[in-house]
C-alpha cells in the first residue's frame, strides 16, 4: 500500500506539516498493511507549495501521479478535498506527530475500517 | 509571563466584512501582550490590509517581495500570426496591436494552454513575477511584532501571500506563544489560507441577516478544518431579534458565545483618530466589552487551550465539498 504524508523536510522522523496544499514535501511510504513493514520511502517536493493558485489541487495531482492510495496529514481545504475524492485517494486527518507515529496510527485506522 | 505551552494559532474571522474583526483583533493583541503572552499579530488580509492602521504602524522594518509562478509571452520573431493562442486562451489574455500578437501579463494566468496550442512554439514563460510583499514591523507601540501582506492589484494569488505572511509570523513567534491572525472577509483563498493550521477561531457577527448567512458559511469552513470556534456578537443592541437567531444557531452548533459588544459611537471616532479604542476611550461601553472578551480569551481559553480545543472542536468531520463542474457538463 502506498501512503503519502504531508511533511516539511521529509523522512520517517519528520513531523507532519501543518497544511496540505502548501506542505513543502510529501513523504511517500510503500508499506505492507498487514505486517506494517516499510518497503520503501521517498521524499518528493510538493508542486503546490510553489504554485500561485490552485495549490491544493496541484498537490492532489502530485499524489495521484505518484500512485498514492492513502493521504495522511492535516485536513486539506475544500477544493483539494474534492480533488482527492475524485482521484480515489483516501484521507486520514492527523497533525502534530512524526511520520513514523502517523504511519502506525493510520494502519490501525485502516485495519479497523475494513 | 503567561505561557501557552506550544504555539497556538487563533484566527479572527467573520465571513461578513465590516463587523469588527480588525478592531477586536487589535484589542485582543494589546490585552494578551499586557497579560504577558508572547504574541505575533498577523494581518492576513493581503488585498485590503488595515490592522497596521489600527495598531498605529506607519513604517515597516522589512518588506519581502513574494514571487509567483509564471506569465506567458510571445517571441515575436517566431510568431506566424495563426491566432491559435487567442483561440485557446479562456482568459482572453491574447491581444493584437498593429498586427503583433501580445499576451497581456495582467490577465495571463500562466495556465500554459496557449503554449501547448502554438504550432511554431513561439510562447515562453517569464518566472518570478512579483505577486505582492510580506511586511514586518518588529515591534508595534504595544510591544509585539506585526506581520502583514500586501498583494499587487490584479495578481491572483492572495492565498500564497497569506501563507508566506503566516510562515514569517510563525518563525518570528518560535516555540511558544500566540499567532493572532486577522483574516479577510469572505471565504475565498485568502481566508482558507488564514484558517489552515489554526486551532481556534474567534467568529465575529453583527445583528443582520447578511451577517448570519456569512457566519454560517465561515463556520462550515472552520468545521471542515476541525477548528474550535467561539462567537462574539458586535453591535448587539441594534437588533435583538437577529441576535436571538444568531445565538440560536450558535447554541445548536456548540459554538460558545464569549461576549457581546454594544454599538458605540466611540468606535468610529477612534478609527478616525487611528487609535485603538481601548487606548482612546477605555471607559466607553464597547471598550469595556472588548476588554472583558479579551480577558476571557487570555484567562479562560489560552491558559489551557488544548482543553478548550478538545471541548469545542467539531466532533464529526464535516467536509465542505464545493460544487464540481465536469468538463462539458453543468453543476450537479
Amino acid at each position: 500500500m502506498r501512503i503519502a504524508f504531508a511533511t516539511n523536510r521529509g523522512g520517517m522522523d519528520d513531523t507532519l506539516a501543518d497544511r496540505f496544499g502548501r506542505a513543502p514535501t510529501f513523504t511517500i511510504v510503500d508499506v505492507d498493511p498487514e505486517s506494517g513493514e516499510v518497503r520503501e520511502t521517498r521524499i518528493v517536493e510538493n508542486p503546490g507549495a510553489r504554485s500561485g493558485s490552485g495549490a491544493g489541487v496541484k498537490a492532489a495531482q502530485a499524489l495521484a501521479d505518484n500512485g498514492v492510495e492513502v493521504y495522511v496529514g492535516p485536513q486539506p481545504g475544500p477544493n483539494a478535498y474534492a480533488a482527492l475524492q475524485h482521484l480515489g485517494i483516501r484521507i486520514i486527518s492527523m497533525t502534530g506527530v512524526t511520520v513514523r507515529e502517523a504511519l502506525r496510527a493510520a494502519l490501525e485506522q485502516l485495519k479497523a475500517q475494513q | 509571563m503567561a505561557s501557552t505551552g506550544a504555539p497556538v494559532e487563533l484566527v479572527v474571522a467573520s465571513g461578513k466584512g465590516g463587523v469588527g474583526k480588525s478592531t477586536l483583533a487589535a484589542t485582543l493583541a494589546i490585552v494578551l501582550a499586557r497579560r504577558g503572552y508572547r504574541l505575533v499579530a498577523v494581518d492576513a488580509d493581503a488585498e485590503a490590509p488595515n490592522l497596521h492602521i489600527v495598531l498605529g504602524v506607519d513604517r515597516w522594518d522589512e518588506e519581502i517581495p513574494v514571487y509567483e509562478g509564471r506569465v506567458a509571452y510571445i517571441v515575436d520573431e517566431l510568431c506566424t500570426r495563426c491566432n491559435a493562442c487567442a483561440e485557446a486562451c479562456v482568459y482572453g489574455a491574447v491581444e493584437v496591436h498593429d498586427g503583433r500578437y501580445w499576451i497581456n501579463p495582467w490577465i495571463c494566468e500562466g495556465c500554459i494552454t496557449c503554449s501547448a496550442a502554438c504550432p511554431p512554439k513561439a510562447i515562453r514563460y517569464r518566472f518570478r513575477v512579483k505577486s505582492g510583499v510580506v511586511r514586518l514591523a518588529r515591534s508595534t507601540r504595544y510591544g509585539f511584532p506585526l506581520v502583514g501582506g500586501e498583494s499587487a492589484p490584479g495578481r491572483p494569488n492572495s492565498g500564497k501571500l497569506v501563507t508566506e505572511t503566516k510562515n514569517r509570523g510563525k518563525s518570528l513567534l518560535g516555540a511558544e506563544g500566540v499567532l493572532l491572525v486577522d483574516a479577510a472577509a469572505g471565504i475565498g483563498c485568502q481566508v482558507i489560507s488564514s484558517l489552515t493550521g489554526a486551532q481556534l477561531a474567534l467568529l465575529v457577527a453583527e445583528p443582520t441577516l447578511a451577517s448570519l448567512s456569512d457566519l454560517k458559511r465561515i463556520h462550515r469552513l472552520t468545521k471542515h478544518f476541525g477548528i474550535a470556534p467561539m462567537l462574539v456578537v458586535n453591535k448587539y443592541d441594534l437588533n435583538p431579534d437577529i441576535v436571538g437567531e444568531i445565538e440560536d444557531y450558535a447554541r445548536a452548533e456548540n459554538i460558545p458565545v464569549i461576549g457581546r459588544i454594544p454599538f458605540d459611537p466611540a468606535v468610529p471616532e477612534s478609527m478616525v483618530k487611528a487609535v485603538p479604542l481601548v487606548e482612546y476611550m477605555p471607559d466607553s461601553p464597547a471598550a469595556e466589552a472588548m476588554l472583558r472578551i479579551a480577558e476571557f480569551v487570555a484567562d479562560k481559553v489560552l491558559t489551557d487551550w488544548r482543553s478548550w480545543w478538545s471541548r469545542y472542536r467539531p466532533k464529526k468531520p464535516e467536509p465542505y465539498v464545493p460544487i464540481i463542474i465536469r468538463p462539458g457538463g453543468s453543476a450537479k
